[in-house]
């Protein structure tokens, strides 16, 4: 079975050629010289990948008024006050603009006023035409001069004595092991889509708000590799446009446009229940808590109403979608809408898990170092965790920040290469590969499916039902407890168990599939067990536990970690304290 | 808003050493049908609508089609893809045509 190998070696090596790997690889050549030796593996072509792929029209991180403390207690604030990394938050607050004034010069058209000053959408966004952002973004990674290996996914991390060493994944083209060995490894795959039942079934089951091809590779790695993992007790439940799931800040904050029910009330403003908990521009997920609220008490359907919006901006509103999310525009062509006269449906869609977004899921890091709890590991982007409301300007930034910290570490530490075990090597090898060689051995039946074997997008439709049915998805509006988790912990655990030595792929783009499979299925475990921990209610729309519904100040105002340990396959939690760096009432917004 | 390529339009990307569609797809899901040398996408369902492959094709061979589940027939999106901006053209189930014009790079404020 023995494949042809490629091995790569690096100074930093980068897995994940997205939003945070890009500008990693930029920062990282302006602060290492000449001879650092940049590598970048992305599964996808670079130009195009992640994200960012589709285009967006806002940067949703800018500080247009008022000062980087302010921003933190807006992110704090819209995560309902919940604990958050403010050290994080902060250093990314203060060179969040310096980083788009970068992307501004290398060709990112930002809107402007007339006074010639960014166009600014609400407080802390500017809008843009964001058609062509990836390749945008790709080029600082192409100009840096990184070498670029493109369609290479990453499977597993090498550990050597409590350090990664570098990774191992195949070529998505070429079949070839790949050996990549790093001083440093930057791991920047992103979050995870797809672990819930998406709304859409067959053709449309990646209509879904998350990039469905961020797969939970990530996340999955670093708990695999034994780093503390936080935040899977919180995921990001989006409101967005009905079937489509294209973004609503446009809608909402771009235009002013309200959220009515059937009765016509733009309830978030008008109902006393949200009033107090901050009207219409309460927290992201109450807002998703009060459309689920809505609708259960039968006053749905719930719209967005552009009628109600500011005329002029509704006017350019296909344009602004096309920038970013096309098939919206001809959604809307298709099914007789347009905006401007008739209100946009809206739905609170299937879960994600992010770490960039308005989500809290990824590893814990030590101070501002972005290093895990794993020594040369460092991670950015949506895999970093705790830290909300970077998007795409401070996931940028973030990713500067990562690559100063790992060349600080590098000059620090001269850490060197490390040899790897041979016998590793072949072990890892064997099982990158296992559900392809399994497939060579089956006999089929007269429909071509496998006897000996099931395919990857059967066990993801399982893993997908299990955690529709038992750990909350849109259909059972989010609601958790004790009694779902531990069906849903039965089940998982049988599939992560028992269930994978069946998991077979045809090729090269199966065997991706089998390893989104594995690794969402890891993610599960985290998801489910970290939700079952905190035993309150903090982020009401997004976790709903129906058996503690309230917030327990005493006992979970803090980080809730996990650590994997592969010998009993348990998590061992820690409770890390929160710190809170700008003073201020937590549940209010400074500015 | 899965992506359907026509058969008189695609020319396999004849000279290039991977066809511009399979090429930029970030979810590795066109491919180059080898017994009729015309594009495909393998799996629909699979499909985000990012319009990457809609974009790089040279040749617009790429249609765009909503789901039937979720928009009626037969509304179509054509992008046009110029240097610094992109012409969409929407012609809506009831044949209704709009044109956007979208600015895709900073520069060359003139074109279009
Ligand atoms: C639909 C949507 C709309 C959004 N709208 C906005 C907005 O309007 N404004 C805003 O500011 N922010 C927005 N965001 C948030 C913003 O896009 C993210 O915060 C940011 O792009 C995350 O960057 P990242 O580097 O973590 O992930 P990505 O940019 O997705 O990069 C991850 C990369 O890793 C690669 N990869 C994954 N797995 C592997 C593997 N196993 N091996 C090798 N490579 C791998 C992927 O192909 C990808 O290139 C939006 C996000 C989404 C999904
Ligand atoms: S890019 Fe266009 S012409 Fe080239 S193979 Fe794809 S569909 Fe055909
Ligand atoms: S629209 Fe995007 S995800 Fe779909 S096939 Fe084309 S490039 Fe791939």
């Amino acid at each position: 079975m023995a494949r042809e190998r490629v091995y790569i070696d690096a100074d930093l090596l980068i897995i994940g050629g997205g939003t945070a790997g890009c500008l990693a690889a930029w920062e990282a050549r302006q602060r290492g010289g000449r001879d650092l030796k940049i590598v970048i593996l992305e599964k996808a072509f670079i130009r195009n990948s992640g994200c960012l792929s589709a285009g967006m029209n806002a940067l949703n991180m800018y500080i247009n008024q008022g000062t980087p403390q302010d921003y933190v207690s807006y992110a704090r604030y819209d995560m309902c006050g919940a604990p958050i990394r403010e050290d994080i938050i902060m250093s990314v607050a203060e060179l969040v603009n310096e980083t788009v004034a970068l992307l501004e010069a290398e060709g990112l058209p930002i809107k402007k006023k007339p006074d010639g000053r960014y166009l600014n959408r609400g407080k802390w966004n500017v809008e843009i035409n964001g058609s062509l952002l990836k390749p945008v973004t790709a080029s600082m990674a192409m100009q840096a001069g990184a070498e670029i290996y493109n369609r290479v996914f990453v499977t597993e991390l090498i550990k050597i004595g409590g350090k990664v060493a570098g990774c191992v994944g195949f070529g998505v083209r070429d079949g070839k092991f790949y050996i990549a060995r790093g001083k440093a490894v930057l791991l920047a795959a992103g979050g995870c889509a797809g672990l819930w039942r998406p709304l859409g079934h067959d053709d449309a089951h990646h209509r879904i708000w998350y990039f469905p091809f961020n797969a939970g590779g990530a996340y999955a790695m670093c708990k695999r590799a034994g780093a503390k993992m936080v935040g899977f007790d919180h995921r990001l439940v989006p409101v967005r446009t009905k079937d489509t799931y294209s973004p609503t800040g446009t809608l909402a904050i771009g235009m002013g446009a309200p959220m009515i029910n059937s009765l016509g009330e733009a309830f978030m403003r008008e109902r006393p229940e949200y009033v107090k908990l901050g009207g219409h521009t309460a927290p992201t997920p109450i807002r998703a808590w009060a459309l689920c609220q809505e609708t259960l008490n039968h006053r749905g359907p719930i719209m967005m109403d552009t009628r109600r919006g500011d005329p002029e901006r509704v006017a350019g509103l296909k344009g602004q979608y096309l920038d970013m999310s096309p098939c919206l525009v001809l959604y809307w062509g298709c099914n007789d809408i347009n905006p401007s006269m008739d209100p946009v449906e809206i739905d609170a869609a299937d879960p994600s898990l992010v770490g960039s977004h308005a989500g809290l899921s990824g590893a814990w890091t030590i101070g501002t170092s972005r290093m895990t709890t794993i020594e040369r590991l460092f991670v950015s982007g949506d895999a970093l965790g705790a830290a909300p409301s970077r998007f795409i300007s401070g996931t940028w930034t973030c990713g500067r920040l990562a690559a100063r910290s790992i060349l600080y570490y590098i000059e620090r530490v001269d850490p060197q290469l490390l040899e790897i075990d041979p016998d590793e090597l072949d072990r890892l090898e064997v099982r990158t590969f296992e559900p392809l060689e399994r497939y060579q051995k089956c006999t089929f039946y007269t429909n071509g499916k496998p006897i000996e074997g099931i395919i990857p997008e059967e066990m993801e439709w399982r893993m997908q039902f299990i955690m529709e049915e038992y750990c909350g998805g849109r259909s059972r509006w989010f609601h958790v407890s004790e009694s779902y988790l531990s069906m849903a912990r039965k089940l998982i655990n049988r599939m992560r168990h028992d269930q994978l030595k069946y998991l077979v792929a045809k090729d090269l783009h199966d065997l991706q599939l089998a390893w989104d499979v594995i690794n969402r299925l890891d993610v599960c475990q985290l998801v489910i067990e970290q939700i079952n921990y905190r035993k309150e209610t903090r982020y009401p729309g997004y976790v709903n536990r129906t058996d503690y519904p309230n917030v327990d100040n005493e006992n979970f105002d803090c980080f809730i970690t996990s650590v994997w340990d592969p010998e009993t396959d348990e998590l061992t939690f820690d409770k890390e304290a929160y710190e809170q760096i700008v003073p201020g009432d937590r549940n209010e917004e400074s500015i | 808003m899965p992506p359907m390529v026509i058969p008189d339009k695609c020319d396999g990307c004849q000279g290039e050493g991977e066809p511009l569609c399979e090429q930029v797809c970030p979810g590795d899901l066109m491919m180059l049908d080898r017994s009729v040398n015309k594009a495909v996408c393998r799996n629909v369902g699979d499909c985000w609508d990012c319009m990457s492959c809609t974009k790089a094709c040279p040749r617009q061979a790429i249609q765009t089609r909503l789901q039937y589940q979720v928009a009626f027939f037969p509304g179509k999106l054509i992008p046009l893809v110029g240097t610094h901006s992109v012409t969409w053209t929407l012609i809506d189930c009831r044949g209704n045509v709009e044109r956007f014009v979208m600015k895709t790079l900073a520069g060359d404020e003139e074109e279009e």
